[in-house]
């Protein structure tokens, strides 16, 4: 299902580009609706798992204030053998999450982020970070960072979160 | 052989037990040699101990249920029992993988939501709801769910009984939205209704259930008496989801639900309706509090019925800190409207409130819970600071009355 992943994280990095943060939220709302149909990565970031994140001499990655953490919440996994935009060895990443859109004080844009969870092993317990801008109750669940985003993993322990970049704000 | 040497653990092994007790005995021997000597007379020995099991003495309105997340191994979530009056935990109820739980109408029976994996941490993965007999802390019996209940923050509506008790709800999350219905009394489960994307189940007498939708509506579903949908109707926008959200964390009390909103506005809802009804929302803050002062954490709000009395933990933030906990207490008169206590933490050693909850006797406690485990007892009348407990769990986020 290669394919499908690689379509859905298109469609998703061109939408981000192209529209306003809410109508982009509203579509990754649908396309979270939808994986209820279809159980599979709705917004796989497998091919950007690597890719590092825009650099600021302050950025520090295992600091809850680092600035794509702007929503995250849960322990870094910076702090757990990952780093913030990678799950650490043995885990696995989680096929669906939450959006948040983050301020990169380096460069002055507005980032939309994924913040995956990576699964499969027990609580990592490091660097517990809750920060909650522009974060939503359940109700609007591809807004909220309580619920545990490995519930469609085969494992669904909760290990750590990355905040991955998936592409410029335009507002 | 002195008596104490005959000591013996589980597994019958009487070598460790006796070396410690003779270099005690030596121990002892000196210091009441040395006591003896300097007051002449040797107290006489301590009577012997037999090792029992402890029965729950009878509830009070001052016990608590702290829910505990065990957020550094949430395999092992937990609720512990605590006397608010004795300052003393009475026992444990152990909960699994990242529960929902649920206390039924009657303070009998704790129901849990949960998840266990055949070996540890991994595993074959079981799913079921484990109902817990409140007066001896033990597990009764369990009723086996699919594998798709929500893992979340805990609620009140997280996992839910009819008001009756015959029924429990189980909001199912994957992340299509639905709740599971149980029947409670035969200990089957009798189906799955699908909410079309809302989420939650709130009760509103033997057989509604509300849930609470992107739109900032309720959709209610009204049930027959085994448990299966009759109807369902959508009520009316109660609440803007993009301005002013609420916590999802509402306050069932004598019938109806509170919720308050980010930015400190009170909705009390009538879930009992085939459509929710709402009364006209007020607000926690006026003239240069609103806008600076919001409630934050997790267990928002609680309400003591009798007396009218709303309680909610404020500090001074954004919305984007609503998970921040409070630095004060404000209690309001849910009739009236008007703040009659505004109680800052009162000590310097309290970090943020997280939760807090309200005994419902005439004498009521106040219980707060914090960032880092302590739970604060407070006199809810004056606001006047009783005890702080340490640490009770890790993270204590949400608490029950018995």
């Amino acid at each position: 299902m290669q394919w499908l992943d690689r379509f859905f994280e298109g469609r998703t990095r061109s939408l981000a580009q192209r529209t306003s943060r809410r109508s982009l939220l509203a579509g990754l709302g649908q396309i979270v609706t939808g994986a209820a149909l279809l159980p599979l990565l709705p917004i796989d970031r497998s091919q950007r798992a690597e890719a590092a994140p825009p650099k600021a001499e302050t950025d520090d990655p295992t600091a809850c204030e680092y600035w794509k953490y702007c929503a995250i919440d849960g322990f870094l996994c910076s702090c757990c053998g990952g780093s913030s935009s990678s799950c650490p060895p043995g885990t696995q990443m989680s096929p669906i999450t939450w959006i948040g859109t983050c301020h990169n004080p380096a460069d002055g844009r507005d980032y939309i982020v994924s913040y995956n969870d990576c699964c499969g092993k027990t609580s990592c317990g490091n660097c517990n970070c809750n920060r909650n801008e522009r974060e939503k109750p359940m109700y609007r669940l591809s807004l909220n960072n309580d619920v545990n985003w490995c519930m469609a993993n085969t494992n669904v322990n909760y290990h750590c979160s990355t905040s991955v970049v998936l592409g410029v704000s335009e507002k | 052989m002195p008596k104490v040497v005959m000591m013996r653990n589980a597994r019958g092994k009487l070598g460790f037990c006796r070396r410690v007790a003779s270099r005690a005995l030596v121990g002892t021997g000196l210091l009441v040699a040395a006591a003896g000597t300097v007051h002449g007379a040797v107290p006489p020995p301590l009577p012997e101990e037999h090792l029992t099991v402890a029965k729950l003495p009878a509830p009070t309105p001052h016990w608590i249920w702290v829910f505990d997340d065990a957020i550094n191994n949430e395999i092992d979530m937990r609720l512990h029992l605590y006397d608010g009056d004795t300052h003393r935990t009475l026992g444990q109820i152990d909960l699994g993988y990242w529960p929902m739980v649920a206390l039924s109408p009657d303070g009998k029976t704790f129901a849990a939501a949960t998840t266990y994996f055949s070996r540890g941490n991994k595993g074959t993965r079981t799913d079921v709801v484990e109902f817990t007999d409140t007066t001896s802390l033990e597990t009764k019996h369990e009723v086996a769910l699919p594998p798709k209940r929500i893992m979340s923050v805990q609620t009140f509506f997280s996992l839910s009984f009819s008001s009756d008790g015959h029924l429990l709800y189980v909001p199912y999350v994957t992340p299509a939205a639905s709740f599971g219905v149980v029947d409670a009394q035969k200990n089957t489960l009798v189906g799955e209704i699908d909410t079309a994307g809302c989420v939650l189940a709130i009760p509103g007498g033997p057989n509604r259930v509300s849930s609470i939708c992107e739109n900032g509506k309720l959709l209610t579903v009204t049930l027959d008496a085994t448990g299966h949908e009759v109807s369902r109707a959508t009520s009316d926008t109660f609440f803007d989801v993009d301005k002013d959200p609420i916590f999802a964390q509402g306050v069932p009390s004598a019938g109806s639900v509170t919720f308050v909103s980010f930015d400190g506005m009170v909705h009390e809802v009538d879930p009992t309706g085939a459509k929710a009804s709402f009364r006209t929302p007020w607000s926690l803050t006026d003239g240069a509090e609103k806008g600076v002062w919001r409630p934050g954490g997790v267990q928002i709000a609680a309400i003591h019925a009798q007396l009218g009395r709303l309680y909610v933990q404020m500090h001074k933030a954004g919305q984007e800190a609503h998970k921040d906990g409070g630095t004060e207490i404000w209690a309001f008169d849910t009739k009236t409207h008007k703040r009659v206590g505004r109680w800052p933490l009162g000590s310097p050693k309290l970090t943020p409130v997280i939760a807090v909850q309200v005994s419902q006797d005439p004498q009521p406690l106040l219980f707060a819970a914090t960032a880092t485990g302590q739970v604060a007892i407070y006199d809810a009348l004056t606001g006047k600071l009783r005890h702080i407990e340490k640490q009770i769990g890790q993270t204590p986020w949400l608490m029950f009355n018995p």
